[in-house]
């Protein structure tokens, strides 16, 4: 599941999916602006089948808040 | 409906090469909310349509600037076609919140001052630029602060937005260069719930969702596509299946479904919806593999058929394959094949129709005749920006063209086709699990049958237990599917010597894919090896079996006495295209 995490997020910000890891954030990805946050938030809720609350949204700063959202939500990411 | 997910067409749009097209145009987008998105979608489905172009997008909430400076960015790109795209929020501010915090009068006058603004603006815009304008009008909420008192309400929160779309509607009606898109009825075919969401709004300003972002694009293409003159003009049909169910060639006028019972209604229905649209100019041309009586018979004289004779431009309703009559149809009509649409339920015959012409809009019909009108009513390409009083003429100008013409027939190459088609014949002895399909097709064949002999289970039950005859069956599969047994052949070996066919026939389901000739290459090689001098064949004419008539003689049977005959140890090839498989 971390794979299809990190090959959605490599997918829209059109990075490398090695150069992706739990630190990545909108300061070390240039592509990662605001409205491809909301575009990734978006294809996470349908991908996932969950919805993040704008609590949870305004809290995302990186990957690893992500997958912290997600296991959360009882979405488990095995590496 | 599907479509793909935002961030598809932004990735595609990136690996979108410089080409260069046949048309191009320019279009700008200038909206009052968050179109991120936009110009990407438009970009992708535009190169998917051979359209390339420059797209402007105007900056967020800048449409009055836009509008009203006379040296904008807007005007000096030069559109072709300008969208705007505004909202309720934003062109009814606080009321869009708090509508009963004034009168009903204030609201009408508050509407009137909204509306003259816009109306001001568009004026503007017309006098500046040469570029058509496209005006989304506003989506009228489902929801009220009033509940479900509103519609008791005099000039209330929704009527007033019903009203300022009515006035944009009329102010602009007989102009030519405004066209208003229906984005509330767009709205209402998605859902409120899918087209609006609240985090995104709250976040970006984003108000329409970013899934529905290639929806909206698609409706906006139809504009482009119109604009460009790319508009559809001609609706090919296939008939048995397609205008109604079942093959009139075996099921027979009575037979075939066309209303009277849910399967029948929906071919009723489809042709309903054809009929509106042959109202409205777009002509009707038929396709078919049919013997011309039999389907002629239905079109003039079903009680239940919607389409008669003269709504149809041309018919080709014959033996040549569908491709060339498509051709044809394109030169009697006289018009490019990227003006047609193609409707058949076979997935063959449309495969077949996108390889060989892929100009023509070959339309992915369900293998649900329930969805037959729903999908016509879906199709956008028929979408022009004007409808006149002489498009719903052509018809009739179109017949009497027909009527000059004379039926032909062209045999067009098929052998890559159906080498395409990974063509696979099993042939089968029959037993338990065949017999009743056997009995059944020689019961029910007609067109493709040379003797038409019929057989109950019982007489094939007897046939195959006796020595003197051989009875078996085909089974065709090819790379869309089973075809399930659509053949079968009955061999009389009473002569060591001299073998007869008894019966060969073969579903129209499988015809014109050279299924019969691996049949009979198998029963040739069958008879070599077992020291047969000759094998007898007999074509016997009914009203039906026309089509097949030179079958035999075109297989190298040669005429003796009253009968046909052939010399087994003559090789006979087996076509290129099949792989026969023996169980």
């Amino acid at each position: 599941m971390s794979k299809k995490l990190y090959t959605l997020i490599g997918r829209i910000m059109d990075v490398p999916v090695t150069e992706l890891n739990d630190n990545s954030s909108p300061e070390t990805i240039p592509s990662w602006d605001s409205f491809n946050s909301y575009l990734l938030l978006d294809e996470l809720e349908s991908e996932f089948q969950t919805e993040f609350s704008i609590d949870e949204v305004v809290e995302t700063k990186n990957i690893a808040d992500i997958k912290k959202h997600l296991k959360n939500h009882g979405i488990i990411l095995d590496d | 409906m599907s479509n793909g997910k935002l961030s598809y067409f932004m990735n595609k749009s990136k690996s979108l090469k410089d080409r260069n097209f046949d048309k191009t145009i320019k279009i700008a987008l200038l909206s009052s909310y968050t179109i991120n998105g936009f110009y990407e979608t438009l970009k992708v489905k535009m190169s998917e349509h051979q359209i390339g172009g420059n797209i402007y997008v105007g900056a967020y909430n800048q449409y009055n600037q836009e509008i009203l400076k006379d040296d904008s960015e807007l005007y000096n790109f030069k559109p072709n076609l300008t969208f705007l795209m505004i909202d309720t929020r934003t062109i009814l501010g606080e009321i869009f919140y708090s509508p009963y915090s004034i009168s009903a009068e204030e609201r009408k006058k508050n509407i009137e001052k909204k509306f003259l603004e816009l109306k001001n603006l568009i004026n503007i815009f017309l006098n500046k630029s040469n570029s058509k304008l496209i005006i989304t009008n506003l989506h009228v909420p489902t929801y009220s602060p009033y509940g479900l008192y509103e519609t008791k309400t005099e000039y209330g929160f929704h009527s007033m937005i019903s009203d300022f779309n009515k006035r944009l509607e009329v102010e602009f009606m007989k102009n030519d260069s405004v066209y208003i898109f229906n984005f509330n009825q767009f709205v209402s075919k998605y859902g409120n719930d899918n087209i609006f969401n609240i985090k995104q709004f709250l976040f970006g300003d984003i108000k329409i969702s970013l899934d529905y972002i290639p929806f909206l694009a698609d409706e906006f293409l139809n504009y482009i596509l119109a604009s460009l003159g790319l508009s559809k003009r001609c609706i090919v049909l296939d008939l048995d299946n397609t205008l109604w169910g079942g093959v009139v060639g075996e099921d027979g006028f009575d037979g075939i479904q066309l209303g009277s019972n849910p399967q029948g209604n929906a071919y009723v229905e489809f042709q309903k919806h054809l009929l509106a649209l042959n109202q409205r100019g777009i002509l009707l041309a038929i396709n078919s593999k049919n013997n011309l009586e039999d389907a002629l018979k239905v079109i003039d004289d079903h009680p239940n058929m919607i389409l008669r004779r003269n709504n149809f431009s041309c018919l080709k309703i014959n033996w040549s394959d569908k491709v060339s009559n498509m051709k044809e149809i394109s030169q009697e009509l006289n018009f490019g094949l990227d003006n047609f649409v193609f409707f058949d339920d076979d997935p063959v015959n449309r495969e077949f129709m996108k390889s060989s012409l892929p100009q023509v809009h070959t339309v992915n019909l369900s293998k649900d005749p329930s969805q037959y009108s729903i999908i016509l009513q879906n199709l956008k390409e028929f979408d022009t920006l004007k409808i006149t009083k002489e498009d719903s003429e052509r018809n009739q100008m179109y017949l009497e063209q027909q009527n000059r013409k004379e039926l032909q027939n062209n045999v067009v190459d098929l052998d890559d086709f159906l080498k395409q088609l990974e063509l696979k014949v099993s042939l089968k002895l029959a037993n338990e699990f065949t017999i009743p399909r056997i009995s059944q097709l020689t019961m029910k064949t007609n067109q493709f049958n040379l003797t038409t002999k019929r057989y109950q289970e019982e007489d094939i039950e007897k046939l195959a237990k006796d020595k003197d005859f051989f009875v078996g069956c085909a089974q065709v599969v090819d790379k869309f599917g089973d075809n399930g047994i659509t053949s079968v052949y009955i061999i009389n070996k009473q002569n060591k010597k001299e073998w007869i066919i008894d019966t060969f026939l073969l579903s129209c389901r499988v015809m014109g894919r050279e299924i019969e000739k691996a049949i009979l290459s198998h029963i040739i090689s069958d008879a070599k090896n077992n020291d047969v001098d000759k094998i007898y064949a007999n074509y016997i004419p009914t009203q039906k079996n026309k089509p097949i008539e030179n079958f035999l003689s075109n297989c190298g049977f040669k005429h003796e006495n009253d009968s046909w005959v052939i010399i087994p140890k003559d090789d006979f090839k087996l076509p290129d295209c099949i792989k026969l498989i023996e169980e």
